[in-house]
């Protein structure tokens, strides 16, 4: 006969297991529980405490403002100041130097051929100009070919129209040119 | 007596009964998951938010301390100067009179007389807040040479207020020369107390030096008190 078996043994371990899981269980309850409220807190003391920077640095900032509105008008100024420079340097940067353009262009006219008209706009140039020598027309037409070819003032040259005028003997151009 | 029996609950119970002890750590659990994602996330946020608030407000400070320090430090009467010579050259408003000073001057300088001359300045108190520069378009008719044209031309380009030449059209009897003068208003939206204060850059000082020239050659506080050119008309 079998005197080891034991009913009530099982019964216990299964009783102890049981208390052991439940301690575990508790256990982690707690430290999460503590540790929300641990978390909680010390983020809430942290706020507090950047709050109170915040406090500090805004009553700061009210005492410098306090400061800086007796030199509103020098700060306005400035403001002016700045804005002036930063618009005129635009404008005088894509300003067109149209004195530049028309003694480029004017330079290069021979002395014996006398302008009739002289139109300059943003895009373009017409010169109509009327000489009693062809030689002084070629060179006139040269000189601007040159500068059109080596791109200079003007990008191109085109001969709008060559007239004799039989009236006076003299000949009358009329040239157009990109800028 | 033959009472339903709802094995469901009695099962829940029974499954209750095995696990009463671990019930309340379980909800202690869950709850605390709740508080973690309805309270601690958001006030972690929160803290986020103070701190780049703070930052801002700390950044904003240093800012403002810099300013106080340019502005103390700052010499009245040459920024008087400064801003009279940047004013003049880009008026904050339509200056009619301003445009027209120069223009006399100029043509008294160059000995060029004028015709007719027409501009369009529309309504003089109302003031464009574009990005672009406004301007007054005016066209002049001058009696002069093409040579004396080049010359009234070229004055102008270093005359203040500034303007720029849109045209030239030079004929036998007279010219006409297109001007366009500029001006900018002040956009008040864009003045903040806040914004850094830089000093001047050197590019800023050269224009400022190269417009006190312009000022200077035009003469227009002397040609302000006699106004000798001539003008045909104003339409």
């Amino acid at each position: 006969m079998n005197t080891d078996i034991n009913l009530l043994s099982h019964t216990d371990e299964e009783t102890l297991r049981k208390n052991k899981s439940t301690k575990i269980f508790n256990l982690i309850a707690a430290v999460f529980l503590i540790g929300v409220c641990l978390i909680s807190v010390s983020i809430f003391i942290m706020i507090s405490t950047v709050n109170a920077e915040s406090k500090s640095i805004r009553k700061e900032q009210a005492d410098v403002l306090k400061k800086m509105s007796k030199f509103q008008d020098r700060q306005v100024k400035l403001f002016i100041l700045s804005n002036r420079v930063e618009n005129i340097d635009k404008l005088l940067q894509t300003r067109r130097d149209f004195p530049k353009i028309s003694n480029g262009l004017l330079v290069k006219v021979p002395s014996d051929l006398s302008l009739s008209s002289f139109e300059i706009n943003d895009s373009s140039v017409i010169i109509s100009g009327e000489s009693k020598s062809l030689l002084t027309i070629s060179e006139f037409i040269g000189n601007l070919t040159d500068m059109a070819r080596r791109k200079e003032i003007i990008k191109s040259l085109t001969l709008n129209s060559l007239v004799l005028d039989d009236s006076d003997n003299t000949y009358v151009i009329i040239v157009s040119s990109q800028l | 007596m033959n009472e339903k029996i709802n094995l469901d609950l009695v099962s829940l119970k029974l499954i209750f009964n095995r696990n009463k002890s671990y019930i309340y750590s379980v909800i202690i659990i869950l709850v605390s998951i709740i508080l973690f994602f309805q309270f601690v996330i958001p006030q972690f946020n929160a803290l986020l938010k103070a701190q780049e608030e703070a930052k801002e407000l700390s950044l904003r400070l240093e800012v403002l301390k810099g300013n106080l320090n340019v502005l103390t430090n700052i010499d009245e009467e040459v920024l008087n100067s400064r801003l009279k010579t940047l004013t003049l050259a880009l008026p904050v408003n339509k200056d009619v009179v301003g445009i027209l000073n120069s223009l006399y001057s100029v043509a008294q300088k160059t000995g060029v007389s004028f015709g007719d001359f027409s501009f369009t300045v529309g309504d003089i108190s109302k003031s464009e807040n574009d990005d672009n520069l406004p301007s007054i378009k005016i066209s002049v008719l001058i009696n002069a040479d093409v040579k004396a044209v080049n010359s009234f031309v070229e004055i102008m380009s270093k005359t203040v207020p500034l303007s720029e030449i849109k045209s030239i059209k030079v004929e036998e009897v007279s010219s006409t020369v297109v001007l366009s003068f500029y001006y900018k208003p002040l956009g008040a939206a864009n003045y903040r107390q806040d914004v850094q204060i830089s000093p001047l850059s050197q590019r800023g000082l050269t224009l400022i030096n190269e417009l006190s020239e312009f000022e200077t050659s035009s003469s227009l506080l002397q040609l302000q008190a006699t106004p000798t050119a001539t003008s045909s008309g104003q339409k």
